[in-house]
């Protein structure tokens, strides 16, 4: 039976006018703009895995779920490195609008690349590691939230890393950047910055940009998502460290 | 991909570090490229961009639609890229779908700017038609006839040749109708809009072989790449998009690094496509002759 | 191969001397359950009638209209209610529509992968969805706004987080949970017939007159929930683990409404025939879970009302 044809309430009167241009403005959550949200994570969250995390960045909510390594399913050449494949998905109620979820088909590879580099393939040769997220509520910011959940749940499940990888993103909105961007700050923007990062090799996994910016923006942006991946990169530790002690 | 001997691996690292490649560039250079346009008689625009054997055609199709109700000012733009499977043998039997999809993204992200639509390489406003009611929309499509290396960047300058080609038909909204019914509209097959396409930027991709980084690698060289970064630039020197490829990780500073070298090279490749470009256009104007047909 | 079985499992003796524990359950699973069977245990200690720890969270979801969070053992389900505005069929001028899926996503167990759903999937959305229906729990008229203009849509979609076996009962009690939760937001009905929302904030005066402003919970009656036990042998198993579900295959799954009435009785196939007797184990087994869940329910929907207030 073909579900008949229904529409979404529009909820806030859809708020979409620019902030002011004078910088004067003031996020909807109360945040200073290089103020991150608080991020709760946690390991273990779904026991039927290798290795899993949970992360909430304020209304974002992100669980991955790694599997292997285990046999290459496909009918795959030899390969003498290991595999990582990355999947991510958004429930059917994560964003305000149903439907609107399948605009992130290029999550999956963005999140691949952005822990390729943090893996060490050579220790599972021939195998696969499976790296699958689900994002429960979309608030903005996904795509860093399900980086560093994935690099957390890798470390959970016993993966061997050069590094944990962290992410932030950064927007841009009018002359203001503004740092982990919630979902109505995202409609708006005029660019975007994301940046994931090994914070102890400092190396940068993977770097996208959007919009048009100067190479002085570039750098004060970089800065700004790097100096959020190092501290986030401290609770992603802590978080591992109280798991371990608190299993012994 | 053919897989490359030591010898051969040797050859084109060694070549790289000394700045003079297997095919007697330097670093900076790039193949020779060569532009046709109009070449789809069907779309509204149409280019193939060849640099060296590295083969691609984008085409521009324009058709009436309505705007996003969150963005009633705009029109929509649309890029698909697809790779033939017989571009390479890595694209057979549906090998090509996963960069297909990586293409589609990485120049969606460069040509459309931030979600507020500043910074984008196309105008989306300038595709309105009546406000909130009828808009162009823009199918551009991608394909990739031949592959060697630096598709993006070859990509990108096929669809700035395309939409340079691209004539926009002139549109009459009837008056009268009621607020909530959808307007008459009367698509002229005369007379045509160009479209502006000085604000497109270019793709310059610069590819990380050892300590180095090369512009326009093909794709023996990219197989020798740690990683690579591709910058979109526009005329104004500004950056539009960046994307990072490749596994191995990079140090802040050297990405700010090749940053600066993308727009350095840009200053030379932008003003050498556009008059490719313009070149392209003469001659499919004359090869037309005087009957300009949609 | 079954010889060998019979023999570590019938006598006990000489394998599990000098076999480790670990792999005795790996090589031989059935025997090793048998051996606990005997001493009326499980392995992981509760006796077989006893079903798991359960919990409920509701209001997990914030980009939800009602949500719940319902965790058995290790098995996770979160349910999300979305409400949209639907224009009702001609049959029913003044009914809503209840569209109900159940998602089992990669994460939720090792055997699903990308691009291959779960099989068990689209049958347990049927099967929770004829529950509902046939319940009577839901009154589909509550969900009508203008009559034979407007009623609400309501998605139902419940993803399964962590498999780890009585995938049903745990889905349908967050399914119910997250029914309880739902909160139906005011709204009105604007100039050119479509249905907006009111916002809360008194100081925006609105003219429109709010279709709903007693319509704001659903009023549940005969709330089902379901208890799923295995069968082997003489034993009946309560709440089985996703082991024992692969160890012993013949499940049954009653489900009861809270005044006592059976709204389905499910036993697909399975080695083992089910004697009456033991299906009168299974139902009383069930009406001693459904008062357990039903408390508990209770006191989560409690506690959140508290913090609302």
């Amino acid at each position: 039976m073909a579900s008949p044809a229904s529409y979404a309430l529009r909820r806030h009167q859809q708020q979409r006018r620019r902030p002011l241009q004078d910088d004067n403005w003031v996020r909807s959550d109360g945040r200073g703009f290089h103020q991150c949200r608080p991020a709760f994570l946690r390991t273990g969250a779904a026991r039927a895995a290798s290795g899993s995390a949970y992360a909430e960045f304020g209304s974002t909510k992100v669980i991955v779920s790694v599997f292997g390594p285990r046999e290459s399913k496909k009918a795959m050449k030899y390969s003498g490195i290991g595999r990582l494949n990355c999947n991510v998905n958004f429930a059917t109620f994560s964003t305000a609008t149903r439907g609107q979820e399948s605009d992130h088909k290029d999550f999956s590879s963005m999140l691949h690349k952005a822990l390729e580099g943090a893996v060490l393939l050579e220790s599972f040769p021939k195998t696969t590691v499976d790296v699958f997220a689900l994002v429960l509520e979309s608030g903005g910011s996904d795509l860093p939230a399900v980086i560093s959940c994935a690099s957390l749940a890798l470390a959970d499940a016993g993966i061997m890393m050069y590094d944990l990888v962290a992410s932030a993103s950064v927007s841009c909105i009018g002359n203001s950047l503004i740092i982990d961007p919630a979902a109505e700050e995202e409609d708006c923007q005029d660019g975007s910055l994301t940046v994931a990062f090994m914070p102890s090799r400092r190396e940068i996994t993977q770097l996208t940009l959007t919009g048009e910016w100067s190479t002085g923006r570039i750098h004060e942006a970089t800065e700004l998502c790097l100096d959020a991946c190092s501290k986030l990169g401290e609770i992603m530790r802590t978080c591992l460290k109280q798991a371990v002690s608190s299993s012994t | 991909m053919v897989g490359l001997s030591a010898g051969e691996k040797n050859f084109i690292r060694g070549g790289i570090e000394q700045d003079l490649r297997a095919d007697g560039r330097q670093r900076q250079d790039f193949r020779p490229i060569l532009i046709e346009t109009g070449v789809i008689p069907q779309a509204n625009g149409s280019a193939r961009v060849r640099f060296g054997a590295t083969d691609v055609i984008a085409s521009v199709k324009a058709e009436l639609g309505k705007p996003n109700p969150l963005q009633p000012g705009r029109g929509k733009v649309a890029i698909y890229v697809d790779c033939s499977p017989t571009a390479a043998p890595a694209f057979e039997r549906g090998g090509g779908e996963e960069l297909s999809t990586e293409l589609s993204a990485a120049l969606q992200k460069c040509l459309l700017g931030g979600k507020s639509g500043a910074g984008a390489g196309i105008d989306l406003s300038s595709l309105m038609v009546l406000e909130g009611k009828v808009c162009w929309d823009l199918y551009i499509d991608g394909l990739v006839v031949s592959s060697d290396g630096n598709l993006l960047d070859a990509l990108a300058a096929a669809i700035k040749a395309a939409l340079t080609n691209t004539g926009i038909p002139k549109v009459d909204v009837g008056v009268g109708a009621s607020p909530d019914e959808q307007p008459e509209v009367n698509i002229s097959d005369e007379e045509f809009l160009q479209f502006d396409t000085s604000a497109v930027p270019v793709i310059i991709t610069l590819t990380k072989v050892g300590r180095e980084y090369i512009v326009d690698a093909t794709s023996d060289e990219e197989s020798q790449m740690s990683s690579a970064v591709s910058v979109s630039v526009n005329s104004h020197g500004k950056v539009c998009g960046l994307i990072k490829r490749g596994g191995a990780g990079l140090d802040a500073s050297v990405i700010l690094d090749m940053v600066s070298a993308a727009r350095h090279v840009s200053q030379k490749l932008i003003p050498l496509l556009d008059s490719e470009i313009d070149a392209a256009e003469a001659a499919s104007l004359a090869g037309q002759g005087s009957d300009v047909d949609p | 191969m079954a010889a060998v079985k019979e023999d570590a499992g019938g006598r006990g003796g000489g394998f599990e001397g000098e076999m480790e524990v670990e792999a005795y359950r790996r090589l031989f699973p059935l025997p090793y359950y048998e051996r606990h069977l005997l001493e009326s245990v499980r392995p992981d200690a509760r006796p077989l009638s006893s079903a798991r720890d359960t919990s409920i969270a509701v209001g997990a979801v914030s980009s939800a209209d009602g949500s719940a969070l319902v965790k058995t053992g290790e098995t996770t389900m979160l349910a999300a209610i979305k409400l949209e505005v639907m224009s009702p069929s001609q049959d029913s001028p003044d009914e809503g529509s209840l569209a109900i899926d159940f998602h089992m996503p990669p994460i939720c167990s090792p055997t699903v992968r990308p691009g291959r759903p779960a099989e068990l999937a689209p049958v347990l959305s049927k099967q929770l969805s004829d529950v509902i229906s046939r319940s009577k729990m839901i009154h589909l008229k509550e969900l009508s706004l203008v009559s034979g203009k407007a009623a609400w849509m309501a998605y139902l979609d419940i993803y399964c987080l962590n498999a780890d076996g009585s995938l049903f009962d745990v889905a349908l009690l967050s399914a119910v949970a997250a029914l309880a939760h739902l909160h139906i937001p005011l709204v009105s009905l604007n100039d050119e017939g479509r249905i907006i929302a009111v916002s809360g904030d008194p100081s925006r005066k609105t003219t429109r007159e709010v279709v709903n402003k007693d319509k704001r919970k659903l009023s549940l009656n005969s709330v089902p929930f379901s208890l799923t036990c295995l069968l082997h042998k003489d034993y009946i198993l309560a709440d089985p683990t996703a082991e024992e579900e692969s160890i012993m295959d013949t499940p049954v799954t009653v489900v009861l409404d809270s005044l006592d009435c059976l709204v389905s009785l499910y036993k697909p196939g399975g080695a083992a025939l089910a004697l009456t007797s033991s299906l009168k184990e299974c139902v009383s087994l069930t009406r001693r879970r459904v008062q357990e869940l039903r408390s508990i329910l209770d006191e989560a929907l409690q506690s959140t009302e508290m913090d609302e207030d």
